[in-house]
């Protein structure tokens, strides 16, 4: 007998190794993502990830579609930064077309992504709430968060997927009256935020949450994770100042970047809630200084469609989650050749795996959670024929072939 | 005659009395956490509609142990549940009657806990050890606990502990130190015992599917649900009537049997709300490491202090 057959032997007989799989379907998951965890008693040795289980085809389907349709419908693709990725589409095609927006739309583009940050932010305090299995925080921080959704509701019409951009500009004004409004709104709202921050400093929380889901900065950096996860663990970016775009140049004052080094998922909520506060700050310092003027162009977003000549550009913002990118090629004929997405989920999901390694089982949920991830935002790779149950994943060649083909 | 009747109204007794107690523990955690929270009669509707569902049994389990053993919880907690109130009601008792009442309580979970092994679900695996760990961490404090007050009262007969209390005219937890401190650890027993918040580790829902209950849904799952309230009911009448006796403040008619009873069910409803309901609306969930160290630094700590105490006679 050889060494490696005894070794491989040695683990076969191994009784307390256990594979439990991890989703795709679990109550600690809001979406779709398959864990299969190796475990030993409840240290967990070994993470195989797996996406791919809600992909819906969203870049092919825009490629089919003229560029007003396909507005629409990146849009669709999360249901919670909805607005990051009309912004990033929006602005990739002025870019195209050398189309300027006015400042008051620019503005008002700002207000809205601030807003969407406090809804995504205050969505992702009350789910790891509920991951550590503290129901209360988690009733009362989406009880907070739903007065974010009535303030969408007041300027957009609509809560969720709010159809503020359109090529130009923005599609809805502020009213004077919602000023006063929206300030009474976010004085109450930094009251709550204040009081969900004393209740994450609860013991039983702190104990749930400090040294679980540790990703260091070598590993941060070397992995590439962007947004909060990236800034807990001390990485030092952020698109809004790194490359200001719509009204964040003037901005840059009254926001600052926040960064802890304890790399814990505590640090990653810690960032959260206090990017809350920034983003309330952003949003006074809006409201005061909104420019006055026009909020679209005189011509109908049609017709500026049809202006926008063939190129290519690439579109960052920083979303609620991190930096989403957009590498947008349009044909010249009101459509697409190519559209690419990638969101943060895809960059910071790779994360996961140093930080579940030599956890405890009871921490992924709350690790899972940490790192906010959008599961239907990131699902591209994988083919399943649920016919014949098989799963083929894209390789490089049919990548380089899909490629060519355009 | 009178005896075997007033055995027999005492099962249906602790089963509306238990789900009765649920119900009123759901809604003011609901209103705790600014909810409107469900009807009271609630666990009513789920027991009769879970009892409507179909029968399954996963593939994968063995499924005469799977299907027993949920009968075999819930008439275990049943009859722990009983005992203490029939035995109330008769004025009247078997000696010995203390370690079986425990015994009972102690089986349901341990029956819950095979069940969810024997479902073949690796997170019925998974909740199996961790229940079973859990089950060292407050069963021996609490076992300990109940054989200071023995210890004191030089019986291990239930009745013969309320009667000890009422000869005293005085609530036990308050008439040594010793007491008090089995009282306390008693009490720090009943979240775990209970599986709520922050001791719902072995059936920790985002974590590992409820544990044990994963595979469990229709009849089955209404059985164990059973058994897990009437278990809740069961301790903290238990933990009410061994060192909050409030009757014995009272003279004649009301300090035993049935009026004693309806008195005593008051505190019993104030107890499940603070041990029960109140830590799961103000805790996360710990660790399994906490919740043992919890247990073995502090409850059993305190138990130990509480038997030395009453060995020398404090």
């Amino acid at each position: 007998m050889t060494n490696g057959f005894d070794d491989a032997k040695e683990i076969e007989v191994d009784y307390a190794r256990l594979r439990v799989p991890f989703g795709p379907v679990h109550p600690a998951l809001k979406e779709p993502i398959s864990l299969k965890v190796t475990v030993r008693k409840e240290e967990i040795l070994d993470v195989d990830i797996g996406l791919g289980h809600v992909h819906r085809g969203i870049e092919a389907l825009a490629e089919n579609r003229n560029l007003v349709q396909a507005l629409y419908l990146v849009e669709r693709i999360c249901g919670i930064c909805s607005h990051s990725h009309t912004t990033c589409f929006t602005q990739a095609l002025e870019e195209i077309g050398e189309i300027k927006p006015s400042e008051r739309a620019l503005y008002l583009r700002s207000l809205i992504f601030e807003l969407e940050r406090m809804h995504s932010h205050l969505l992702l305090l009350g789910l790891m709430a509920y991951e550590i299995g503290f129901d209360t925080l988690f009733m009362f921080t989406w009880h907070v968060r739903e007065n974010v959704l009535d303030l969408f509701e007041e300027i957009t019409g609509n809560r969720v997927h709010h159809a503020m951009n359109t090529i130009g500009g923005v599609r809805w004004d502020l009213p004077p009256h919602l000023v006063g409004k929206m300030n009474d709104t976010l004085k109450n709202l930094e009251k709550s935020v204040k009081y969900i921050c004393e209740v994450f400093q609860n013991k039983t929380v702190e104990k749930r949450l400090c040294e679980v889901g540790v990703l260091n900065h070598i590993e941060a950096r070397e992995l590439c994770v962007v947004g909060p996860t990236a800034r807990g663990s001390g990485v030092n970016v952020d698109i809004r100042r790194d490359y200001p775009y719509a009204a964040y140049g003037e901005l840059k004052d009254s926001f600052s970047v926040i960064l802890r080094n304890s790399a814990d998922a505590y640090a990653r909520t810690e960032v959260r809630i206090s990017e809350l506060f920034e983003s309330i700050n952003v949003v006074h310092t809006i409201l005061d200084e909104l420019p006055n003027g026009s909020i679209s162009m005189e011509e109908s977003a049609l017709k500026l469609m049809r202006k926008i000549p063939e190129g290519e550009t690439v579109s960052i913002v920083e979303a609620p989650r991190g930096e989403l990118l957009y590498f947008v090629k349009t044909n010249g004929k009101d459509g697409l050749w190519r559209l690419k997405v990638r969101t943060p989920t895809i960059a910071n999901v790779l994360g996961l795996k140093p930080m579940l390694i030599g956890g405890e089982i009871a921490d992924i949920p709350v690790t899972v959670a940490s790192i906010d991830p959008c599961m239907s935002c990131a699902n591209r790779v994988t083919v399943v024929d649920q016919g014949k149950g098989e799963k083929k994943v894209i390789n490089w060649e049919n990548l380089r072939r899909r490629g060519k083909k355009q | 005659m009178n005896t075997i009747l007033i055995l027999l109204i005492t099962f249906p007794v602790v089963f509306f009395l238990s789900l009765l107690f649920e119900g009123v523990d759901r809604k003011v955690h609901a209103r705790m956490q600014k909810r409107i929270g469900p009807p009271i009669i609630q666990p009513f509707y789920d027991f009769i509609k879970l009892f409507n569902k179909e029968r399954i049994v996963p593939v994968t389990a063995s499924s005469r142990i799977f299907t027993a053993v949920p009968m075999i919880a819930a008439a275990a907690s049943i009859v722990g549940a009983a005992i203490p109130i029939a035995s109330l009601v008769l004025e009247t008792g078997i000696g010995g009657d203390l370690i079986l009442i425990l015994y009972l309580l102690a089986m349901s979970s341990v029956m819950v806990m095979i069940g969810g092994s024997s479902s073949g679900n690796p997170y019925g695996a998974v909740g199996f050890s961790r229940k079973m760990t859990m089950l060292i961490a407050y069963e021996v404090p609490m076992l300990i606990s109940i054989l200071s007050v023995s210890l004191n009262c030089v019986s291990l007969a239930y009745y013969n502990i309320v009667s000890a209390q009422i000869g005293m005219k005085s609530l036990l937890a308050f008439t040594r130190p010793s007491m008090a401190v089995a009282a306390a650890t008693f009490l720090l027993c009943i979240p775990a015992a209970a599986d709520a918040v922050p001791f719902d580790i072995s059936e920790a829902k985002t974590e590992i599917i409820h544990g044990s209950l994963v595979e469990y849904g229709g009849p089955y799952l209404a059985l164990v649900k059973l058994a897990k309230v009437a278990s809740n009911f069961a301790m903290t009448f238990l933990a009410v009537s061994l060192f909050f006796y409030f009757p014995a403040l009272l003279e004649g008619y009301a300090s035993v049997g049935l009026g004693a009873l309806c008195l005593c069910l008051v505190p019993t409803l104030i107890l499940l709300l603070l041990t029960i309901t109140v830590p799961r609306t103000i805790f996360a969930r710990l660790k399994i490491g906490q919740a043992f160290k919890f247990y073995w630094l502090i409850s059993l700590a305190l138990s130990i202090i509480s038997v030395a105490l009453s060995t020398l006679g404090l």
